[in-house]
Parts: structure tokens; sequence; C-alpha cells
């Protein structure tokens, strides 16, 4: 039996719709309609969506940003972006990120989290020190590197004095900057995914584990045939969550290199707020948000069309 | 899970490899945050020769100096107020936008959905730009609000989604016999919903809470005027002014994590729960 | 009410009108100086306005020279944006004049202008309109420590032409010094090298040539030859380990710490590297010296040429009267005299010259004075956007990820683009 509360506000052919108007209205389900939905759309479409529609249409000029966008060039900012060096290595800076996401940091997430889903005295300690690089603010952890890595007073550079030589400027360095950025990147978001995997490993169902045991499974088989296929779902949200947040990094590469040196390390984002922001070309800018949007769009639904299908 | 064992007194080789890797990952955790809370008590000549011990001699200026300082207290402040307004306003219009789509069966409401789900798809940078421009075009440049409504906007897809699936799985007996009672959505919202949903409150609000202390870009493109920079802002300008006076700046950021690794140790389990459901419920 | 009551309402009302409109204008000034020394006579210069103009407030406001780059465009669009904006004149003027955030204060600074040498003030007039005030000039060269070179026996006196400055950096490596100290990470200290040699090697006549588009614009024989004799210098490794990661103050304090031999800078980095030196004492008078950017043979420009800048103050849009008047305060005889004797700056109004007490400072008016061609900074004239582009494609060959001839086409390219 369908529920009360279930009752649609159009009209079926149970009831007169004059009946359930004014029932609508009597119940406050109108009222409700009327009232809570409106705020959120509005900021939504005035703020996120509208946004994107404009960033799109800036990208068709060549505007500084002041009054409003008169010199009509077309596609041609599009064209300056694909022209530009800078644009390329910040789009292979983004598959590097990708790249060591996936390869090191949830492997090292997934160990670490076999271990630390059992209980002995100090695993909740050992979770908590993990997941802390997590929480704390990514102009921080860029901060905090950044004097890590400098050349003079750093972590690193003090290791290279006790042998008495002179310490490489890491982040000074076009070959060895964005290597030094993807270990910060590492460093903060490995944790995140340990606890997505603790979760799951928690969650799971052990008598998969106890029937495979009695079966004379040893401990690498069951984690390649229990373990690992259970944990399909979760590995496939963290790869998500990795993507989407590499192709958003900025917080963390500001303070370390600002980019550089000689735009060896942007990201896109990075690129875009130094090319449309500081220099107030929106245009140009525009076209970028544009690109970045569509990669990340494309890539949303690639994935969850190919990946997530059971989701 | 463990095998019976045989009694062998001898360690495991596997747990003193798991020891030994768990040392090595916690040691890469915490010494670069070690050494910047160490730092602030170094001086600057002190720090270059003994960069990972304990200070010789502590020095309690840097720190003492930056706690008496007006500036740090007022970048926490403007820190508090966006993001206490942010998570305020997020919740509000969140819960009451979930409530609506949990309860209220309308033509097109899937359709909105997906819209909303649209928000999730990519991050405030992309649209940076056109954001600045309306933010000034509405007058909001250089004003909490203009940090403020975009970021509360652009967390309501996550948190709309994740406060109506609660929503929904509230038992519907209570809202059937509220309705029989004469009862309206309104009041059922405001006297049933809200106090039970406490837990995912506390999580979308969390969630959100973090997001905003935290965030960089958005308050550094809608805010010049260093009066109203939230800490992360203000970090950035300290070490612009101070670029190689390593002792001052370690100090500064240790003071300002502190609020969060404070926090994070009070309410780690909810943190923890807060920052990963939002992952795998959304 | 009675009269009585009611005439003590409005009377009330009047004086509590009359006390908010005599309330306190605040005139909001931003400045990039890093040298706390001059800051602390502006502060002296603003107190004494505020205490002859009783209602005004001057607020000061600090940013770094490279973040006040990168923030001001959207700076100038917010409402509460300041009202006196420092700036290198060129084509970011021309381009913020465009964009009408600024002032025109022709009309208010009529009579007062005359006071200001000619040239410099034509850096901020557009068409006739006034829109800013000059305060400094400042000349590009190298500034050497006299102990370093010494050790290396190389004499700063002899070098004249670029290949007497490349056998100069090889001496000093030679001697196990550091050559030359740059502020990388900032990009436009990097600039100077590429734009002096272009100074050098075309002269007047290819910069103006390039702006008209023609010899293949700033693809041209002149500045592909300033990228390949800047190359030459960077593949002679002459800069301090970690080049790219320094910050122009960083190399300033470098050099002030006597740890560099040489630095391509600013003039007002003679008195800038004091402050910034870790022991704020830096490098006394006696062990500074200073040479002009050597001549490439068979360059076009001449040897008088100056690459450097006519810096100022701009008034933006909607600013209150009292940042003119302020201004016009600012930038007087006396206070420029007075900046003039603690060698702070080379002064623009006539007759401030006579402050300039040290050999050094009166040696670079000197320079300025006989100029035929003063270049602005490139990154400033070119324009907003083309100029960091100029910035980058240096930083670039610096780094070695670009070659002479990519970074032409680069700046041919953004100038094509336009601003």
């Amino acid at each position: 039996m369908r529920g009360y509360s279930d009752a649609p506000l159009l009209a079926t052919a149970e009831s007169s719709p004059w009946l359930l108007a004014r029932r609508s209205i009597s119940d406050g389900r109108f009222a409700v309609l009327v009232l809570f939905l409106p705020p959120a759309l509005l900021l939504f479409t005035l703020f996120v969506v509208l946004p994107i529609g404009e960033a799109a249409w800036y990208s068709g000029f060549n505007w500084n940003g002041f009054g409003r966008p008169t010199a009509w060039i077309g596609l041609d900012n599009y064209r300056f972006v694909l022209e530009t060096h800078a644009f390329w290595l910040a789009l292979r800076n983004n598959g590097l990120i990708i790249a060591v996401s996936l390869l090191i940091q949830l492997p090292l997430a997934l160990t670490l989290a076999l271990i630390l889903a059992e209980r002995f005295r100090g695993v909740v300690a050992l979770r908590m020190l993990f997941f802390l690089p997590y929480i704390l603010a990514e102009i921080a952890t860029g901060l905090i590197f950044s004097f890590v890595y400098d050349g003079d007073y750093g972590l690193v550079a003090s290791i290279w004095h006790w042998f008495g030589a002179e310490a490489p400027h890491l982040l000074a360095n076009t070959q060895t900057a964005m290597v030094a950025v993807l270990i910060v990147i590492v460093w903060k978001y490995f944790g995140f995914h340990m606890m997505l995997y603790i979760a799951a490993l928690q969650g799971m169902d052990r008598s998969l584990i106890e029937a495979a045991r009695i079966d004379g499974a040893t401990r690498p088989q069951l984690l390649r045939y229990v373990v690992i296929p259970t944990l399909y779902p979760t590995i496939r949200l963290s790869v998500f969550f990795s993507i989407v947040g590499s192709l958003q990094l900025f917080d963390l590469v500001m303070p370390l290199t600002r980019g550089g040196p000689a735009d060896s390390s942007n990201t896109l984002v990075t690129f875009l707020y130094n090319n449309g922001i500081s220099r107030m070309r929106v245009g140009y800018g525009s076209a970028i948000g544009v690109i970045l949007f569509v990669i990340c769009v494309t890539f949303a639904f690639t994935y969850k069309r190919w990946f997530m299908r059971d989701e | 899970m463990n095998d019976v064992e045989t009694s062998r007194p001898q360690l495991d080789p596997a747990v003193l490899y798991k020891a030994l890797f768990l040392a090595v990952v916690a040691t890469f955790v915490l010494v670069p945050l070690l050494a910047t809370v160490l730092g602030g008590f170094k001086s600057l000549g002190e720090l270059r020769v003994n960069p990972f011990g304990l200070p010789h001699r502590w020095e309690w200026s840097n720190y003492a100096d930056i706690l008496f300082s007006g500036r740090y207290w007022q970048l926490l402040r403007n820190s508090l107020i966006i993001s206490t307004l942010t998570v305020t306003l997020t919740l509000i219009v969140a819960s009451m936008a979930a409530f609506t789509f949990a309860h209220v069966t309308f033509f097109g409401s899937s359709m909105l959905l997906s819209y909303l789900t649209l928000g999730l798809l990519f991050p405030a940078a992309t649209a940076v730009l056109p954001l600045f421009i309306k933010v000034r075009d509405l007058g909001l440049l250089d004003s909490y609000f203009g940090v403020v409504l975009p970021q509360v906007a652009f967390s309501l897809a996550m948190s709309i989604l994740l406060l109506r699936r609660f929503f929904k799985d509230l038992p519907h007996e209570l809202l059937e016999a509220a309705l029989v009672d004469g009862c309206t959505y309104i009041n059922f919202f405001r006297y049933v919903t809200l106090p039970l949903s406490r837990p995912i409150l506390a999580t979308v609000g969390t969630i959100t809470f973090v997001n905003s202390w935290n965030s960089y870009l958005l308050p550094l493109v809608m805010l010049n005027t260093d009066d109203l920079y939230p800490w992360p802002l203000g970090i950035m300008v300290y070490q612009g002014e101070y670029s190689s006076e390593w002792s001052l700046i370690l100090a500064f950021i240790t003071l300002t994590i502190l609020p969060t690794i404070i926090l994070f140790i009070f309410a780690q389990k909810h943190i923890v729960a807060g920052l990963t459901a939002g992952a795998v419920k959304g | 009410m009675g009269l009585l009551k009611r005439l003590l309402l409005v009377a009330t009302g009047l004086i509590l009108a009359v006390g908010a409109a005599a309330a306190d204008t605040t005139v909001k000034w931003l400045h990039i100086e890093a040298n706390p020394a001059q800051v602390k006579i502006w502060e002296e210069v603003a107190r004494a306005y505020e205490a002859a103009h009783p209602g005004v407030r001057i607020e000061m406001q600090f940013l770094e020279n490279e973040a006040y780059k990168a923030k001001l465009p959207t700076i100038l669009q917010s409402k509460d944006r300041p009202h006196i904006i420092y700036s290198w004149a060129g084509g970011v003027l021309k381009a913020q004049i465009e964009a009408g955030v600024l002032e025109d204060i022709t009309d208010q600074v009529k009579g007062y202008s005359d006071t200001i040498t000619p040239a410099a003030l034509a850096a901020f007039t557009q068409n006739g309109r006034v829109y800013g005030l000059p305060i400094a000039l400042s000349q590009v060269g190298f500034l050497y420590n006299k102990e370093l070179v010494a050790k290396a026996n190389v004499d700063p006196a002899k070098i004249k032409t670029w290949d007497d400055l490349l056998a100069a950096v090889k001496a000093l490596k030679a001697a196990g010094l550091t050559p030359i100290v740059v502020g990388g990470a900032d990009k436009w200290p990097l600039h100077f090298y590429w734009t002096h040699l272009a100074v050098r090697i075309g002269g007047r006549a290819a910069f103006d040539a390039a702006l008209r588009g023609e010899n293949g614009g700033f693809e041209g024989e002149t500045f592909q030859k300033s990228g390949e004799l800047f190359k030459q210098l960077v593949d002679l490794q002459p800069f301090q380990n970690g080049f790219l990661g320094f910050k122009n103050p960083q190399a300033v304090g470098y050099f002030g710490d006597g740890k560099a031999a040489m630095t391509l800078a600013i003039s007002t980095v003679y008195h800038l590297q004091r402050a910034l030196a870790a022991d704020k004492v830096g490098l006394g008078e006696d062990k500074i010296g200073w040479f002009d950017f050597p001549v490439v043979p068979g360059g076009k420009g001449e040897p008088t040429d100056t690459l450097g800048g006519i810096t100022g103050w701009l008034i933006t849009k909607g600013a209150p009267k009292e940042a003119t008047d302020f201004l016009e305060f600012f930038i007087s005889k006396d206070v420029q005299t007075k900046l003039a004797t603690g060698n702070f700056l080379i002064p623009v109004v006539k007759g401030a010259e006579v402050g300039l007490n040290n050999a050094f400072m009166k040696q670079i008016a000197d320079n300025l004075a006989k100029s035929n061609y003063h270049q602005n900074f490139y990154d400033q004239s070119l324009g907003p956007s083309v100029g960091r582009v100029v910035n980058d494609v240096t930083a670039e060959i610096a780094g070695g990820s670009m070659t002479p001839q990519q970074a032409a086409t680069a700046i041919q390219a953004a100038w094509k683009q336009g601003n």
C-alpha cells in the first residue's frame, strides 16, 4: 500500500486533482516546495552553473576584465592556450600526479590498511597519525615542505651538509621540482585512502575468509582472491577521488614553487591562476577553465559508465 | 584471525618487517611536522646547523611575538567568521532542499537532482574567473560574503545528496503519523527531522567547515584587503615579508595549524567519519 | 512634544551630521618598499601631512614587488581599492588608463607639475592628461663586491664589452667564487640581461621598429641575438646554486651578505642590500662598486643608453582629493632632497639633486642625465601580458628549457595576441 507521505502532487486516476491540491496545500507540502527548494537552486545556479556558462562565453573574447567584453576573437583563445608551451607542461604534470597517485600512493595506502585494519596496541594512534596530513590545509603543507626542501636551511639540505657537500636546491631545478611536489602529494593524501580501505576491510564479511582458510588458502592467496576483490568498489572510489583531486591541485603547489621554476611544476589550475587571474586575461583564463571542465566532466562520465556500473 | 601457533618464542619475521615498515612511514609523516614545530623555537643560526633535534636554546620570542601580535588573532577571527557563516548557510539551505527532495515528489525532481549532481563533477577552480567577475559585479568583492556564498554554492551538491539519503532512511511511519495528526511538513522538518539528523548534520558540518577553514584559492581571488584575510592568505603574506627568516615562518605555520590539530585530537572519530563518509556516500 | 524639545532634537541631529561630515578621510596608500629605513621616512612624511591637515588619515599598506604585480589586476577591480598605487609607467600604465581605473589629475596638479623634471612627468602623462606623479629614476647596471672581485684578479673598470664580462665570470668561477647572484624565482631580475642586451644590440631604433611590427617584430635579429648572448652567459653557469628558487629579496640579501661577486640590479639595490642582509648591515660604501652594462661590439646601441625605471605613484579613480594633495606634499623639493641625501633615490623634483652626497648616486644621476635613450623595464613597458611573457621566456632560457629562438617567437606571438 502506498504510504500517505508518498502521495504525489500530480493527479492520478485515484483522486481528483482538486482534492490533491487542497491536501498538498493544507499539509504544507506546497509550502515546502516553494520555500525550501529555491534558495539552494538559486545559489547553485548563480555561483556554480552560470559561471561555467559564462566561462564558455568569456573565452571567446580578448578581455582584461574591466567593463564588458568587447573584442570577440572566437576560438582564438583556445588556439593560444594550445600553442602555449606551459599549458602542455601543466597537462603533463597533472598526468604525472595521477600516475603517481595510482601507482605509488594507492598501493602504499592499501598495504598500510591491510596492516592497520587489525586490532593491536597503538593501532588507532597510528591510523590517526597517518590521517593527520590529510586534514592539514594544503597551503600549510606546501609551506612546511618548502622549508623541508630549502637549499640552505631545509631538512634535505642538512643531510647534504652532514656529508660536507653543498645541498641541491630541489625546488629551483626544473628537473627535480616536480618530483619534489609529487613526494609532498603522496605524503598528504595516502592517509585518506588508507582510511577508506580500513573502513572497507573492517566491514568485510569474515565468513568468506574463514571459508577460504578452511579450504587451505595461504595468506597471499587469501589476499589475491578474497580480500582485494571485495575491496574493488572501494578501490574504484579511491581511484576516482585520486584523479579528481589531482586535477584540482593548486594550494599545495603555490607555496612550493608557484608553478616554477620556468613552469616546470605547473598544474592546470596554477597555470590558470598565473595566466588568467594574475594577468587578468579573462578570455584566455576562461578558455583554460573550459578545457579543465571538459576534462573533468569527460573523466567523470567515462569513469562512472565503465567502472562503476553497479553503483 | 591468528593461526594457532606452536610454542615458538622467536619473533615472526613478518611482524618485524611490518613494524619496520610502519616505523619508516611514521618517520616520513612525523619528521616534517616535528621539525616545523621545533623550528619555531630555534634561532635562525641554530636552525641551519641543528634542524632535526631539540633546540639547544629555547627561543620563546618567536612564538610569543606572534601570539601577542594582533595579526595572528585577526587571521583566525576572519577564518572563523568565514567558515562559520559557510557552515551555517550550507546546513540551512542544504537541509531544506534535501528535505524537499526526500519527501516531496514533484514533476522534475529527479531532473533537478541530476542538475545538482553536476556540481560534483568539476572543481571551483574551473569557474574561478567568471566567479570573480560575478562577485565583483554583485559588489561582494573584498567582503566575507564574496567568499562565503560561492563556498556554500559549491558544497551544496555533496551536502544535499548526503542529507537526502539520511532523511529518506528515517522511518516512514514518523511522517505518516505526524501528517495524520495534522502536522504540516514544515513543522515536521523543524521538530522531527532536524533533531533526529544530528549525526548527519554534524558530518556535513564538519566536512564543510574543514574545507572552508583550509581554503586558499577562493579567498585569494576574492579578497584584497589584508584586514579580511583568513589564515591561509595571511600565512603567505607573512612568508612573503619574512622570506628567509625560517624560524619565524615555522613558528607562524605551527600556530596556524594548531587549531586544526587540536580540533582533530578532540573530534577524531567525527572528522574521519565525516571526511570518509563524504567520499563513500557521494 | 514641546517646541524646545523639538529644537533640541534638531540641533543634536545637525551636530551629529556635521560631526560625521568632518570625520576622517582615509587615504589608502599601497607601496612595495622593502627598505625599512626608507619606509620610516615615508611614515614621518605621512604623519607630518596628517598634522597639517586634521581629519585626514594616511593608511599605508605593503605588498612585496612580485606579489604586488600579481595581485594588482584583481585589486584594481575592487571598490575598496587603494587610492595611491605604485607604478613603473610604460605599457602597464597605458593599459590601466584605457581600462579607466585611474583618476585624471591634470587640473589638480597644475602649477605644481612644473617643479618636476619634464622627462619624468612625461612618463605619467598620456595625451596631455596626467594620471600620476613620478618619484624616482633608476638605472640598471652591475653592482660588484670589491673584495671578491679582487680575489679573482678581476678589474671591473676593464669590463667594457660582453666578452669581457664572460671572461670575468670565468675568472671568478675559477677562483671558486659565485660570480653572479640573481632572483630567478621572480623572473624579472633575469629579464634585465636579455633586455639590456637588446638595448645594446639594437638601440632605440630596434625597439621602436619592433613595436611597429617591422623587421619581424620581436622575432627580429636584435632579439634573437640577445637571447643567444644571454645563453652564452647562462652556459657558463654564473649564478648562485638554486638561483631559480631565489626570490629577489633573498638574492639582494645574498649579495649584501657578501656571498656573490656581482649582481645586475636596479641602482636602488645599492641601499636595499643593507636592509636585506642577514646582519642588517650589508656591504659598506667602500666595499661596493658599479659598472655599466657592457657594450656589444657591432651593436647599434649607444654606450650611454640606459635601462631602468621611471617610477612613481598613480591615483585611482574615485580617490579623494586629499590623495593627490598628499602626493604633491610627498613629492616635494624638501622630501625629495631628504630622500636624496639618504641616498635612497634619484629625485625627480628639480633642484633636489643637490641632496645627493654620495659618489655612487651622483654617478647614476649623471648617467641618466647623459642618456638619450632611457628604456623602461620591458616587463612594464610592453604591457601587462606581453611583459610577463618576456619574464617567462628569459627564465626559461636561464633554466635551459627554451632556446633563444623559441623565446623570441613566444614574445612576438604574445605581442600579436595583444594585451
